[in-house]
């Protein structure tokens, strides 16, 4: 249920970075020719730049997806080689000290 | 005509391997923006002119839905990728706990094996002292008899009725020293020394023989093997009283009109 919840918050929130209805706004504006195509442009200019500070912040996309699961996938290994060396060591046998007689 | 970004043709597989998300999210808004600038210039240019265009705006405009779905899907990647992203940081925090564990393991590894280290050398050390010992062993009744031998003068401790006053002392005394070998080559004066004067006065005669004062080593109780090499034997040292010639000697000492007499108490 809340997977499907954020699908379509996912979805609407990719339809909000889509620049194609700012265009056809500026479009409308032309045929009109109405006053309000220089505010439209600076808004596109503003999404445009919007869009590029975003980019730049997100996490995690300073690798192609591949690359990102193979880091993935190595530090899996890793932590996993690790636990198994610690519980190795931690159960390692204890020596065996005779009862004095 | 259309200005791009010189993209001629698609780019293979192995160029968009390479190319991270973000640079490649940074190229597709470059395009759209610069195909998005074409297409209103375009615009206004067709309607200022009024001259009708050969389908290049169309051509344009294909382009721009294009860029912008492509723009969209890697933002659906970029945001899977951030979630991939916030898994490995927890990974990376699991690593790192995991290296100190691994750390403080270690350092606790090699304090049990200096303390076992030490451990195994002091054990060594006594059993080399174990193996020295029987190899220079004696018996536990020799050891026993030499004590007696050697504490059976007294030297070691006091007697069990020794009260002050008592003249015995862990040493030898003047008198036993004056009745020594020592004493009669001296020939000295005796001067009388306090706590000394019954043997003084026996060797003179003027005592009985019940006033002979007894000395540990004259007991009849300790036997003669387990004494000690009495010095006062090698040097002749025999009860004052009972050698004729020390009697002599002091009547001939104390006849002597300049000798002064002995103290008495």
């Amino acid at each position: 249920m809340a997977m499907a919840a954020s699908q379509p918050r996912e979805e609407k929130e990719s339809e909000d970075c889509s620049l194609l209805p700012l265009v056809h706004d500026i479009i409308k504006c032309m045929d009109k020719d109405s006053q309000d195509v220089h505010q439209e442009l600076a808004k596109l200019k503003a999404k445009i730049q919007e869009a590029r500070e975003l980019i730049s912040n997100m996490p995690g996309v300073d690798s192609s997806p591949p690359e990102q699961q193979q880091q993935l996938a190595t530090l899996r290994e890793q932590v996993q080689t690790k636990n198994q060396l610690l519980q190795k060591y931690k159960s390692l046998c204890m020596f065996d000290v005779p009862k004095a007689s | 005509m259309v200005r791009l970004p010189p993209k001629g043709r698609e780019p293979n597989m192995a160029t968009v391997l390479e190319k991270s998300t973000k640079e490649r999210l940074l190229s597709v808004v470059d395009d759209l923006e610069v195909l998005s600038r074409e297409l209103i210039e375009m615009l206004a240019l067709s309607r200022s002119q009024k001259l009708p265009q050969p389908g290049e705006d169309t051509q344009i405009l294909e382009l721009l839905v294009q860029r912008d779905r492509e723009f969209l899907q890697l933002m659906e990647v970029a945001q899977q990728q951030g979630k991939v992203h916030q898994e490995m940081q927890l990974l990376e925090k699991e690593v790192e706990k995991r290296d100190s564990d691994i750390q403080q393991l270690q350092k606790q590894l090699k304090e049990a094996e200096h303390i076992l280290a030490t451990a195994v050398y002091q054990a060594k050390e006594k059993l080399k002292s174990i193996d020295k010992a029987r190899k220079g062993s004696i018996s536990s009744e020799e050891i026993i008899k030499y004590a007696h031998r050697i504490s059976a003068s007294n030297a070691v401790c006091a007697p069990l009725n020794w009260v002050p006053g008592d003249p015995r002392r862990p040493y030898p005394t003047d008198l036993e020293m004056r009745s020594g070998m020592l004493g009669h080559m001296a020939n000295l004066p005796t001067n009388g020394v306090n706590g000394h004067l019954p043997g003084d006065a026996l060797a003179a005669g003027r005592l009985p023989d019940v006033l002979t004062p007894h000395y540990p080593w004259q007991s009849s109780d300790v036997s003669v093997g387990m004494l000690p090499p009495h010095h006062g034997n090698d040097f002749g040292l025999e009860p004052p009283g009972h050698n004729k010639e020390n009697e002599d000697d002091v009547e001939a000492m104390s006849t002597d009109s300049s000798s002064s007499s002995s103290d008495s108490d």
